[in-house]
């Protein structure tokens, strides 16, 4: 019986539900309420609170309106946060997206020793946001680092990369790329689904390789690429621990690596201005859902749902 | 009416015997009262590498030896975690009991409300071997927020090894001028053909170099008001000497110099014996030596001599503090009192927070230093000084961190050295607005 025709029967009332089981459910899953009320909405809800406060963290909130807002207008810092976060975001995620998708097109073809080499793949992106790899970054971009030495191999002088604010973005742009593993996954598994006979049938009709790709792949990958694109826009958006290790807290040099959720971490817990940095927290909600709809509302014109 | 009012009258005495009630639960007891017998368990934080920490815990154990019924339990972390963590336990209500606390943070702090005010626990607490000078250092509006640890005084430091392997004479320092350090370094970067710089460029960690130009001309940071009263021509000044280093050669180019600044101690230029002369603490003498294995020397800032005062002065390296949300503040004051005047505590910690600030325990562990504390210890004792800059005002705390944003923006020639001034001194001066 496959998982749909069980939640049919589920539905129909054909499988009773012991009363027993909703307690003993119940008591399984009460770890996660109190986590989910207490560690998550209860905080959530009070930076809602706070960011209508001036909030020092040691004397109480004091009322002050709607003025923590109208900073977000004019603080210039925030506006080079803001700049510095939409180029990582608008850059990083098209290029890992893309890299994921070639990988899992490549592993796709039936390679002997497929999950060594999906396990590989994967690995960074465990460690992607872990604060030993971009300690490891600071090290392989470094004046003495191994790119420079590499490009040294070929006569190429290099630079310090994370210590110049013209390039210091572009190393965690890589990091980010090179983060691709688990859209990856999900590509591979996507196009598992994508039944074999319509690229014989294509074949037979004497259509390329090119045009296979770009008529059946696409659209039948499209609800995943789409998936994927909703994921690791929020995702990235909320990237903190590359920027935060890189730049050792700062998000220099000169603000270049300064993300957005940095400057809300340096509002909060090196100016101790909780009310500012929580107001902070709930414009990048905006931001973020905001994108988010945008890709919903443009998803119409190219997403493609086979059924 | 009378019943309804009386009833009301009844309600608010119940209501403040509780509140009453509840706040003295909530303080515990009082920092003046007399040490309990109970058991009592004291947390004490402090930032450091290694030697510290275990100098520390030595001295820990030795405090709980004499006090069986008091458990000091240690907590440490790096400078960057340090203030970090603090101001979460702070907004915790979970604050140590006992912290070291920093001249850059302890107005914040105690501004904020969240120091005891060590007055108040004043019989347990000795501190007439203190320099009043040094002691009003941790004093804030009359009160007592922070007993200095050690004090601390800039210097240059200069690696005589590789003057010597240049033969470039070592300068006089009781004259040079910070034109003096450029030439120097200059010729340093020629003689080894730029695999050694000459200047390890100031002005990216802290805002010392900042502030030793500004004593100079006998301005300041902040004026007692608490109002930033530097200079846009000091600050012009300062920012265009760290360019030309930089463009002379002097310096290392600015992507080396910035990430030598943020790599710590054991990386940074003078330790790594790539730079000839670097603007340091006298008391990282030692740290500095262990660490290059070459031949250093103190010198006197430069500029001392041409300008209205020395820009030198005692600088305490950090203080004692207590939370004013110590549930055992009598105790927590005894501990700091043991930390501050036990020679036998002191015999384990000797300079590793500064030369002492307490002038009885310097005079007794003055036999026991090594010849790089000694030095230090001279330098202190020899090096003349001007009267103190005052405390880093509520708010300020980030002026390190918004002066390093606008070397970078100059370095890298994103802002001119007119603009970072203007920039800095307005940035500065919102901050400490923005904590009133």
């Amino acid at each position: 019986m496959s998982a749909l025709d069980e939640l049919r029967q589920l539905r129909r009332g054909g499988v009773q539900v012991r009363k027993r089981d909703n307690r003993a459910a119940f008591w399984f899953l009460a770890p996660w309420f109190a986590g989910l009320v207490f560690i998550t909405v209860g905080p959530v809800l009070a930076s809602f609170a706070l960011g209508f406060t001036k909030y020092n963290l040691i004397q109480p909130p004091r009322f002050i309106g709607l003025d923590n807002f109208a900073r977000v207008l004019s603080d210039e810092r925030l506006h080079n946060a803001l700049r510095v976060t939409f180029t990582y975001v608008l850059v990083s995620v098209p290029l890992q997206l893309a890299c994921a998708l070639g990988v899992a097109l490549l592993l796709d073809r039936g390679l002997r020793g497929l999950p060594l080499y999906r396990s590989a793949f994967y690995l960074p992106s465990l460690l992607g946001s872990s604060v030993a790899i971009a300690v490891l970054w600071t090290q392989v971009f470094g004046t003495e680092g191994l790119v420079n030495r590499v490009l040294g191999l070929f006569g190429v002088e290099g630079r310090g990369w994370i210590s110049d604010p013209d390039t210091a973005l572009s190393t965690l742009i890589v990091l980010n790329v090179w983060t691709f593993g688990s859209p990856m996954i999900i590509f591979l598994a996507g196009l598992r689904q994508i039944p074999a006979v319509y690229y014989e049938a294509a074949a037979i009709d004497g259509a390329s390789r090119w045009s296979q790709f770009w008529r059946i792949t696409m659209p039948l990958l499209s609800p995943i690429l789409f998936f994927n694109l909703v994921l690791q826009i929020i995702h990235a958006f909320q990237s903190f621990t590359q920027a935060f290790v890189v730049s050792g807290g700062t998000g220099g040099p000169s603000d270049s690596t300064m993300f957005y959720t940095l400057y809300l971490y340096q509002q909060g817990f090196s100016r101790f201005d909780m009310g500012y940095a929580s107001a902070l927290a709930w414009f990048l909600l905006l931001i973020i859902a905001a994108f988010t709809a945008v890709n919903f509302w443009a998803a119409k014109y190219w997403v493609f749902y086979d059924d | 009416m009378l019943t309804g009012s009386r009833r009301g009258t009844a309600w608010a005495v119940l209501l403040s015997l509780t509140a009453s009630l509840l706040a003295a639960c909530g303080s515990g007891s009082e920092a003046g009262g007399e040490l309990t017998t109970e058991q009592v368990t004291l947390r004490f934080t402090w930032w450091g590498a290694d030697d510290r920490h275990k100098r520390t815990q030595q001295v820990i154990d030795m405090f709980q030896k004499k006090h069986p019924n008091i458990t000091v339990k240690g907590e440490f972390k790096e400078w960057n975690g340090y203030w970090d963590s603090l101001a979460t336990t702070m907004a915790a209500n979970d604050a140590p009991d006992i912290m070291q606390m920093d001249e850059l943070y302890i107005a914040s702090y105690a501004e904020r409300g969240a120091l005891l005010d060590l007055n108040e626990g004043k019989k347990h607490l000795d501190t007439s071997n203190f320099d009043d000078r040094a002691l009003a250092t941790g004093t804030i509006g009359g009160k007592r927020y922070g007993v200095p640890v050690g004090l601390g005084m800039y210097s240059i430091i200069a690696n005589t090894d590789l003057l010597a392997k240049y033969d470039i004479p070592l300068p006089d320092d009781t004259k040079w001028s910070w034109d003096d350090l450029k030439r120097i370094g200059e010729q340093v970067t020629k003689a080894s053909g730029g695999s050694v710089f000459g200047v390890q460029s100031p002005g990216i960690n802290d805002a010392a170099g900042l502030s030793i130009r500004a004593r100079q001309q006998g301005k300041a940071m902040f004026d007692a008001d608490a109002k930033v009263a530097l200079t846009q021509e000091v600050a012009r000044d300062y920012w265009q000497y760290i360019l030309d280093l930089t463009k002379s050669g002097a310096a290392p180019p600015p992507s080396v110099t910035i990430e030598k600044a943020s790599a710590g101690l054991n990386q940074s230029a003078t330790a790594t014996g790539t730079a000839a002369f670097g603007l340091w603490w006298n008391t990282q003498l030692t740290a500095l030596t262990a660490a290059s294995g070459a031949k250093l020397k103190l010198l006197r800032l430069p500029g001392e001599t041409q300008g209205v005062q020395p820009g030198a002065y005692y600088k305490s390296s950090m203080f004692w503090s207590v939370s004013a949300r110590s549930k055992h503040p009598a105790e927590a004051t005894a501990f700091v009192n043991f930390l501050a005047n036990d020679e036998q505590a002191a015999e384990v910690l000797l300079t590793e927070r500064g030369v002492p600030a307490n002038r009885k325990i310097r005079e007794a562990i003055g036999g026991r230093l090594k010849d790089t504390d000694k030095a230090a210890k001279e330098y202190l004792d020899t090096v003349p000084v001007s009267d103190p800059p005052r405390t880093t005002p509520n708010g300020a705390s980030t002026l390190d961190t918004i002066l390093k944003r606008h070397t970078e923006d100059v370095l890298f020639g994103r802002s001119t050295p007119d603009q970072a001034a203007a920039s800095y001194i307005r940035e500065v001066q919102s901050e400490v607005d923005a904590a009133r």
